[in-house]
């Protein structure tokens, strides 16, 4: 064990000294979350608080015009202008708004649309209480609405989808109203369509999730983990380039002609590490809670299971020890180790779901994900915050993890005794 | 089993994977306990492959060692602690100073913090580094670097002390004060093995010497003796080339 201790000791004060490395995990996974979580949050306000502008222009002097422009206004997603240069535009001078970026949405309302509705509500009217079999032919009311080509599509879909259902309902009930008055001129009992509901089906959204609590992962609650667990994996570089410099500069060899295994010398590398990992993880779960708010985004709930947390964190921990004693064991120099831990880990973090949610890959990528083991990290993680779990509902995430540092471990330990002895 | 030697190899055998010809070839050595033993021997001749296999760095394919008497074949448990190795290398942490570089060495021997803490300043006084106690290996020249290189390999006070080229690279100042203090250690009990391509400072310093070619044991004795034997060589330099021949061996 005293032994066990200068090893302990070495370790920490090569780490120490190894000041690039120090900042490699703490200062730029501290950087990358403020500046990440920053990022995506004002793109998220964007779309959900800022308003689209829209050139609104209702050539129509009826009813039904003016209830289209009720109800875009009362939706709150649009900032609306209704003249440009204190003048209503033409169709042409609307285009030329949209076009020139100054507006998104350009939406144009024809003259005479409320009336032309009533004359073919009337038709309509007619030929039912006439008999005839011949179906009139309705005048076609043309809404124009110009879209910034610019606009992304699933945002211009979305968009198009609330503006369509806004209209159609008005007109639904415009149409309503119409042949219950034309219907009235006709009939001697008084048809009334006064309480009649054009919400008939109601479809009831609900999140699925455990009492009390928001599913929804604002982009600290994403960022956290994710760079938390990035930061965790980056160790690697640290570590593998540690164990590759005792091994060139013989020192390594040394101290394997000492009384002093294996074993050991990888264990104090791993109870360091292990260290590290805690630290960068405490330090990410401070930025979150307490720093995060400062910048006006969201406080990172923590859940409600500390234990399940530091579980995952030393799986975590594990795992990427592992990892990054197998490349120290397997590449020959220090710049090979640094270039493939770079990009390997950048490559787990991409593909486990740190920068894009999972949810949002086509199921190839969902499936290639579950290789990465900051994809198990982050659902672990996501559990936590969000759903509230506990130590038992993460076991599995773990259990991925250590296997994954155990086997890493099991490669690097082979690889480094055939190498070493020469068998 | 016979035990009066320190370190005794037994026909051995090795040779690397991928490589046509074996690197050890029937290497046979009988180092006297209390002897300052010299191992020479062109490039690519085998000598660091057999430090290398005595000091259980590497696996070897036949024969026998004994190490004080141990068989190592049963495990190097029982030998480590009475070895010293002065590698070829610089095999210190650059970025850790003299004094935590001979503290992590000397705690993985073992030693008690007061023992080892007197040891430092004793060896640290002895090769003329006290000054540069706290200094950091990365700022050292060439010569302080070989020196805390060798108080390393002799902290724990090994009863067989091995030296790859310990004066390799080194003025001659620090390579006097080496070899001044490799003789006194020896003289004080330990045993050492001491390789060099210098044949000269072999031929001042060592009571007993080998030459080795081709893998394998090729003469061995006192150096006078050796000499003398050979009415055409004046020098331990002339019989070697007497030995092993003019042409050049890089090693590969």
């Amino acid at each position: 064990m005293r032994k066990f201790r200068f090893l302990l000791y070495k370790d920490y004060l090569l780490l120490k000294r190894d000041v690039a490395g120090m900042l490699l995990m703490f200062l730029m996974p501290a950087i990358l979350v403020v500046l990440m979580a920053l990022l995506q949050d004002s793109s998220y306000r964007s779309l959900t608080e800022s308003s689209v502008p829209l050139l609104l222009v209702n050539r129509d002097q009826g009813e039904l015009g003016e209830a289209i422009d009720k109800q875009i206004e009362a939706s709150h997603i649009f900032q609306i202008d209704r003249k440009v240069n204190e003048a209503i535009p033409t169709l042409e001078e609307l285009e030329q708004e949209v076009a020139s970026g100054h507006y998104t949405l350009g939406i144009y309302i024809p003259e005479n649309t409320t009336e032309s509705i009533r004359k073919n509500v009337a038709r309509y009217v007619l030929a039912a209480f006439s008999g005839t079999m011949e179906k009139p032919s309705p005048d076609m009311v043309n809404f124009v609405i110009f879209i910034d080509p610019t606009t992304k599509v699933s945002f211009y879909t979305a968009l198009m989808s609330t503006l369509k259902e806004r209209t159609q309902k008005i007109e639904f009930e415009y149409v309503l109203n119409e042949i219950s008055r034309q219907v009235n001129e006709f009939s001697p009992i008084p048809v009334s369509t006064e309480g009649f509901s054009t919400e008939q089906v109601h479809i009831d959204i609900r999140d699925a999730r455990l009492e009390g609590r928001d599913l929804n992962p604002n982009p600290v609650q994403h960022n956290v983990p994710s760079w938390t667990l990035f930061a965790i994996f980056f160790i690697v570089i640290s570590l593998s380039g540690s164990i590759i410099r005792e091994r060139q500069d013989g020192s390594f060899s040394r101290m394997m002609t000492m009384p002093c295994s294996y074993t050991e010398y990888l264990l104090s590398k791993a109870v360091v590490f292990t260290m590290v990992s805690l630290i960068q993880f405490v330090l990410m779960l401070l930025i979150g809670v307490y720093l995060m708010p400062l910048f006006g985004m969201e406080s990172l709930n923590l859940g409600t299971s500390p234990a399940a947390l530091i579980l995952l964190a030393l799986s975590a921990a594990v795992a990427a020890i592992g990892y990054g004693i197998a490349i120290g064991n397997i590449a020959n120099t220090i710049h090979q180790s640094a270039i493939f831990g770079a990009i390997s880990v950048v490559i787990m973090a991409a593909i486990g779901g740190a920068w894009i949610p999972t949810a949002v890959m086509t199921e190839s990528l969902r499936n290639l994900s579950r290789i990465s083991p900051i994809y198990w990290g982050l659902s672990g993680f996501m559990d936590v915050f969000m759903l509230n779990a506990g130590v038992m509902a993460v076991l599995k995430e773990c259990g991925v993890m250590l296997l994954f540092g155990l086997v890493c471990f099991a490669v690097a330990v082979t690889f480094n005794y055939r190498r070493r002895m020469d068998v | 089993m016979d035990n009066q030697f320190a370190i005794e190899t037994r026909d051995l055998k090795k040779t690397y994977k991928g490589k046509p010809h074996p690197t050890l070839d029937g290497f046979s050595l009988r180092i006297p306990y209390g002897s300052l033993f010299g191992l020479l021997a062109p490039n690519g001749a085998g000598k660091t492959t057999a430090i290398n296999i005595i000091c259980g760095l590497r696996h070897y394919d036949s024969g026998d060692i004994f190490i004080d008497g141990h068989d190592v074949s049963d495990g190097m448990q029982h030998v480590k602690p009475l070895l010293g190795l002065v590698p070829q290398d610089i095999a210190l942490f650059p970025s850790l100073t003299a004094y935590e570089n001979l503290k992590i060495f000397g705690g993985l021997y073992g030693l008690g913090k007061k023992l080892l803490e007197e040891r430092i300043d004793q060896l640290l006084e002895l090769f003329d580094l006290s000054a540069s106690r706290n200094s950091y290996i990365n700022r050292f020249s060439g010569g302080m670097k070989r020196r805390v290189n060798v108080i390393a390999g002799m902290l724990h006070v090994p009863k067989i002390l091995i030296l790859d080229e310990p004066t390799v690279g080194v003025d001659a100042q620090s390579r006097r004060l080496i070899l001044e203090k490799l003789t006194d250690i020896n003289k004080a009990g330990t045993t050492i093995l001491f390789i060099s391509h210098y044949l000269e400072e072999a031929e001042q310093l060592c009571n007993r010497v080998a030459f080795m070619d081709n893998g394998a044991i090729v003469c061995e004795g006192n150096p006078a003796e050796l000499i003398a034997g050979k009415s055409e060589c004046n020098c331990l330099e002339s019989l070697y080339l007497l030995l092993t021949g003019k042409k050049m061996r890089d090693s590969q």
